[in-house]
């Protein structure tokens, strides 16, 4: 069987290690090996930060180029400088603008290999609910509106419910769900 | 059973556990940070006996663990590539003296480097040392080998070097383990000063020894077919084989499996030195070339014997520095197979989207210290107070200090002192006057700051030295620091007081300064630079004393202030680009700066940057 490749990206401090966490337990969670690879370290500390998934039976934790099927991004910049990773036919999945994404330049070859790509202000819901740093569970909850069941909206809903620290599990899971209202509006 | 996702270094402590390791020590450094941390997790969780501890440097951490081995127990240290730098004198002595009790070093490697000062191969120092390593390709391999490390090394008494790349220690996996019992054996220590205490006269009879041993270890490396393994079709000649280790190892084996390449054959080394020699043999002889990848280095490279049929990094064929990615290794090997006319790999073409991405010229985003850091507030302070000193700095979230201009150094470990110090001896011999000013984060002073501070005095330098004092060891995941008191497992401690140290080094300048009041901290800077230049004084050590905004939530902001961005504004750029907090934007909107709020902390700092009164609070 193929494995699902999924690579995150964002700028260090928006939480991709979390959000990689939360995927991977629920990818554990359906009986599927996980491999990955993250970005620990000075590049942490504002800079590009991009996290692999592997779902499957492999032995590198790394994606390669023009192999990914998913593609999530916190930041939008950081989505086009990721976009290499897409395979033919993948998605992306952005916290920008929809008005203005995804950029002229980009449509051409976005539609000339098939990807689909979804944006939706991921920063405004976050702010909009009272946790401005949230924004990695409201793309996560986008992501699963929108996926085609690779990683169902309840299997994510349980484990984070089951990790998030018990103060801030009532805030996660309605970001995370008003994230996933959105996919489907 | 228990499954969990580990990190790499989450698999290697799980090793660790497993294999009855009954003292554990580390310095943190990237990327070998988490593993201390997750031998105390299973510590706790499966109420084993194991000693855990932050020793002060790697050095101290290596020889804690090495006298514990001789003691008959079973003992690891953990630390990165360079950390290995500062324990080399121990490693080099130990492995003529050998261990008793398991010893296995763990020594992280950063290709790339992402967070390391040198991409050096430790492969390279085990081979300097004599001692043998085995280079992981996967957090379970890495936790299976740490199992074979501590055989090895009892059956031989010889330490044992794992040598985790990036991709291994900051990998995850899912991993599955049973029950861990904890390792009860006694200590006890046989005198044996012609082994202990060997002068040099038994020095020579010790490298013999140790020389034999690494014969038979390499022997038995031929036929340790888990980590070292071909597949060869017996008798078939083949135009070109690759032998690879460690990371680029899964990365080849992925490739090869996916694009059904039987005509390639492949040999994977997972112990690296001393070398399989007849494994080797074996499938070079069957091959008219071979292809070597291997990271950081070339230790595989030099080992293979026949060196007419290698190809790779000494060839031009595999890049002499950087990681080698997927995409840089299947580019180099589409390269090898089409120079030789073979069959080549499925298309990877990506310049379409290569190209297009560099069009869009996107913004370089470079690693910044984080919004409220009062390591930013120092460094503006510092500006202030002396902007034409020479600013020494070290390793540390603070060495991010050079985007603010206030780095201009940095060496290694502790050189924010010791090249103060270089600099002030070189000016004063031609009868300048340099105002030099050095920066070293309080655990980075422990490590290693003590010796180079006591030389300073002792030999009349005349420099300001500021420990930036955040409480903790941010870089590498808030550690404690023994001026904390707080142990690896949250136990309780002896503190250790920096100013006691530094008045202790012969320092009669001290003074201590919480750097968010910047008017403040620059006055008593030009105060300790009038202290250096008068004749009777000498070094000024100011602590900037500020928790770690991350590490200490509360007490890190302990006034939250929201602030707001006025029409005074006048895009002067000076908060944007002197103090370059993340969360101060230029708005083009409203035609001035702006706060991210998803980012600002609310420290308020930067009402005290804007020379237009601009930055005020809400």
């Amino acid at each position: 069987m193929k494995t699902i490749d999924i690579v995150l990206c964002g700028l260090g401090g928006q939480g991709i290690l979390f959000m990689t966490k939360l995927l991977a337990r629920t990818a554990m969670g359906k009986g599927l090996n996980v491999m990955g690879a993250e970005t620990h370290g000075m590049a942490q500390r504002g800079g590009s930060v991009v996290s692999h998934l592997r779902l499957g039976e492999t032995e590198g934790s790394l994606v390669r180029a023009g192999t990914a099927d998913f593609l999530l991004s916190l930041e939008e910049n950081e989505g086009y400088r990721n976009l290499s990773f897409l395979r033919e036919g993948g998605s992306m999945y952005v916290n920008a603008d929809p008005n203005n994404f995804p950029k002229e330049k980009v449509k051409g070859y976005l539609d000339g290999h098939e990807i689909s790509h979804h944006s939706f202000s991921a920063t405004e819901i976050a702010r909009e609910m009272g946790a401005p740093k949230s924004v990695n569970l409201a793309l996560l909850g986008f992501f699963t509106g929108l996926n085609g069941g690779a990683i169902s909206y309840k299997e994510l809903e349980k484990t984070i419910d089951k990790i998030s620290p018990e103060r801030l599990k009532d805030l996660n899971l309605s970001i995370f769900k008003a994230g996933y209202e959105r996919a489907n509006n | 059973m228990r499954q969990e996702i580990l990190l790499g270094n989450g698999a290697i402590a799980l090793g660790l556990v497993e294999s009855g390791c009954q003292v554990v020590t580390s310095y943190p450094g990237t990327p070998s940070s988490e593993i201390l941390p997750e031998v105390v997790r299973f510590v706790k969780s499966e109420k084993l006996n194991t000693y855990t501890e932050w020793s002060t440097n790697e050095k101290v951490a290596f020889d804690t663990a090495f006298a514990a081995s001789i003691t008959g127990k079973r003992a690891a240290c953990c630390m990165k590539q360079v950390g290995l730098n500062v324990a080399a004198d121990s490693l080099m002595s130990a492995a003529y003296l050998g261990n008793i009790g398991g010893l296995v070093i763990i020594s992280c490697d950063d290709p790339g480097p992402h967070s390391s000062q040198t991409e050096q191969d430790t492969r390279f120092m085990a081979r300097l040392a004599k001692v043998p390593v085995l280079d992981p390709s996967s957090p379970q391999e890495a936790r299976e080998m740490v199992g074979l490390a501590f055989d090895i090394s009892e059956e031989f008494e010889v330490p044992v070097i794992l040598r985790p790349a990036i991709r291994v220690s900051h990998a995850r996996q899912s991993i599955s383990y049973d029950e861990i019992k904890s390792n009860n054996k006694r200590a006890s220590f046989i005198k044996d000063p012609t082994r202990w205490a060997a002068t040099p006269r038994f020095r020579l009879k010790l490298h013999g020894e140790l020389n034999k041993k690494l014969k038979d270890i390499g022997r038995k490396f031929d036929t340790l077919s888990d980590y070292n393994f071909h597949n060869l079709e017996l008798g078939k000649k083949y135009p070109l084989g690759i032998i690879a280790g460690g990371i680029p190892s899964a990365v080849i084996r992925d490739f090869l499996s996916e694009e059904e390449r039987k005509d390639l054959p492949f040999l994977k080394i997972g112990t690296p030195y001393p070398f399989p020699e007849a494994l080797a043999e074996e499938f070079t002889l069957a091959c008219e070339k071979v292809l070597v990848i291997e990271e950081t280095d070339t230790l595989i490279e030099y080992l293979l014997r026949d060196k007419d049929k290698v190809l790779g990094r000494l060839s031009g064929h595999v890049p002499l520095e950087g990681e080698l990615v997927p995409k840089v290794i299947h580019k180099l090997i589409s390269k090898v197979l089409e120079e030789m006319n073979l069959k080549p790999l499925n298309a990877d073409d990506d310049n379409e989207v290569t190209n297009l991405v560099g069009d869009l010229q996107l913004p370089v985003r470079k690693p910044t210290l984080c919004p409220g850091c009062p390591h930013r507030t120092s460094f503006f302070a510092i500006k202030k107070a002396k902007p034409k000193a020479i600013f020494t700095s070290d390793i540390g979230c603070y060495t991010l200090g050079v985007n603010l201009g206030g780095v201009d150094t940095v060496l290694d470990m502790g050189a924010g002192i010791t090249m103060a110090a270089g600099f002030y001896h070189s000016f004063n011999q031609d009868e300048v006057q340099q105002p030099i000013i050095a920066t070293i984060g309080d655990s980075t002073f422990f490590h290693s700051g003590t010796a180079g501070l006591l030389s300073s005095v002792y030999n009349g330098a005349r420099f300001i030295l500021v420990i930036l004092d955040n409480m903790i060891t941010a870089m590498t995941g808030m550690q404690p620091t023994p001026a904390l008191g707080i142990r690896a497992d949250g136990s309780k401690g002896n503190t250790i007081s920096l100013e006691r140290i530094v008045a202790g080094c012969g320092v009669d300048f001290i003074e201590v300064v919480d750097p968010y009041d910047m008017g403040k901290m620059t006055k008593l800077l030009k105060k300790a630079a009038d202290y250096v230049s008068d004749p009777g004084g000498g070094i000024a050590v100011v602590i900037a004393r500020h928790p770690c905004v991350i590490a200490y939530k509360d007490e890190g902001v302990p006034e939250k202030k929201k602030v707001v961005v006025t029409d005074d504004c006048v895009e002067c750029n000076i908060c944007l680009e002197q103090f370059e907090c993340p969360a101060l934007y230029h708005d083009d909107e409203l035609g001035r700066v702006n706060i991210n709020r998803e980012i600002c902390v609310d420290c308020g700092e930067c009402i005290q940057v804007c020379p237009k009164g601009a930055i005020v609070e809400a």
